[in-house]
């Protein structure tokens, strides 16, 4: 089945939130979803709109054990857990019964199978990047503020659909109107990629594919703009860098 | 002392921003104040029992683990922590529902046999997950709107999220054709999605 009709996405990602896609429809989703950024964009958005209707829901307070089960499963291990542990160090070597110790046993093959023979699970390019050799093909922008200050770091898969905004030094919320990232090509009118985040990372949606929207642009700029939707950048440029391919 | 005013002060963002580099008092404070309410939503849906606290227990572990893939904003637009949090509490309960759902259609029938699951879901009648409906609804100001659409469309929709119920249970709860509630269902996704763009809640 192919997935290219928005209605049937969007159908489909509102279904998956509410809980009514179900069975093999629900997994095939799922898998749809860690693939495909455009999907995932659907999908928090059903998250969001259908997250509001739980303010109605009646608050419970669970038993305490709750909380020191997670807690048991979430903190970093303490000094008395490491003595255990140090106790135990060889318990893992008995064959008998396996339990802990083959499971353990069971991850720690894996393990050194994974890291001295990878092919057996990653393709060549994914290895090259987890090995750090090879970064993904992708559009990589990093934009300073006029003393050469890195603020942003815009990137885009190659082929992908969406752009992430990521910011990597303090930015001062302007007093008014927004920040718009744009796209400088070489010939040619600049066009708005996105809103740009005050803080944290932002992923939006990209018109079509990082590949035909940014193989011919060399710079990237963000100005300060009154309309919110500005059609061409008009206010002063506030932080600016080179848009760069990596393949 | 410092730390817990500091904590205090902070956004819900903040804390999992913090949680998410490993700061395990961030995260236990994130659950004290989201836990209760995530609780209502899982018992919701499974009853107030082990199955409810087994799924909190899982959700708050996931949340631990995946705290750096929270995103503030995505398409443009700001995404509530709470929004976050409540969805992965919501899937985990929907998949234990639908196991123990598996589980009971693997079993053999045994005429009088009340599943102990099942009081819970017996004590919460239809009307109730209406009536939640239409909290939700005044709450964010969008119930002029939706009853614009019929009450069985409304309540096929209230039935779903609030009692996670699968189109199959929807058309069996309110004696509908299956074909039906499917289309209702869709139909209410629908108006809500336009209701709540209209009052500028999520576009």
């Amino acid at each position: 089945m192919r997935y290219v009709q928005p209605e049937l996405l969007e159908h489909l990602a509102s279904s998956y939130v509410l809980g009514t896609l179900t069975g093999g429809a629900r997994r095939r989703f799922e898998r749809l979803q860690r693939d495909r950024a455009d999907v995932r964009v659907l999908v928090t958005q059903w998250e969001s709109r259908l997250g509001q209707l739980a303010v109605s829901v009646p608050v419970h307070q669970p038993s305490p054990r709750v909380w020191a089960a997670i807690a048991a499963r979430t903190q970093p291990a303490r000094p008395q857990r490491a003595a255990q542990a140090k106790a135990g160090r060889l318990g893992w070597l008995k064959p008998a019964g396996f339990g802990f110790g083959g499971l353990a046993a069971g991850v720690m093959v894996a393990t050194v199978l994974f890291v001295t023979a990878p092919g057996l699970f990653m393709s060549s390019d994914q290895i090259a990047m987890r090995t750090g050799e090879k970064l993904p093909q992708s559009y990589v922008g990093l934009l300073t503020d006029a003393q050469g200050n890195g603020k942003l770091l815009v990137s885009s898969l190659r082929h992908g659909r969406t752009m992430t905004v990521k910011v990597i030094g303090p930015i001062t919320p302007p007093a008014g109107g927004t920040l718009v990232l744009w796209a400088v090509p070489a010939s040619g009118p600049a066009f708005a990629l996105g809103p740009v985040p005050t803080s944290g990372s932002a992923v939006s949606m990209l018109p079509d594919t990082s590949e035909k929207l940014l193989s011919k642009v060399g710079k990237l700029v963000v100005t300060l703009e009154t309309d919110a939707a500005p059609a061409a950048p008009s206010g002063p440029v506030v932080f600016s860098g080179n848009c760069a391919k990596l393949w | 002392m410092t730390l817990d005013t500091r904590a205090d002060s902070r956004s819900l963002e903040a804390l999992i921003a913090d949680a998410a580099r490993g700061d395990h008092a961030c995260f236990a404070e994130v659950y004290e104040r989201t836990h209760r309410h995530l609780f209502g939503v899982a018992v919701r849906i499974l009853g107030q029992g082990q199955a409810a606290e087994d799924v909190l227990q899982e959700a708050y572990v996931s949340i631990w683990k995946s705290a750096g893939s929270y995103r503030s904003e995505v398409g443009g637009q700001t995404i509530q922590a709470m929004t976050w949090l409540i969805a992965i509490v919501r899937n985990k309960a929907l998949d234990a529902l639908r196991a123990r759902t598996r589980r009971r259609e693997n079993q053999l029938p045994e005429s009088g046999d009340v599943d102990e699951d099942d009081v819970q879901s017996v004590g919460n009648p239809a009307p109730s997950a209406m009536h939640l409906l239409e909290q939700a609804s005044q709450a964010l100001h969008i119930d002029g709107c939706m009853s614009a659409l019929d009450g069985s469309y409304r309540q096929s929709l209230a039935l779903a999220y609030y009692q996670g119920l699968s189109h199959t249970e929807v058309a069996a709860q309110m004696g509908a054709p299956l074909g039906s509630v499917k289309a209702w269902i869709r139909r209410g996704l629908e108006k809500l999605k336009g209701c709540l763009a209209a009052q500028g809640v999520v576009a």
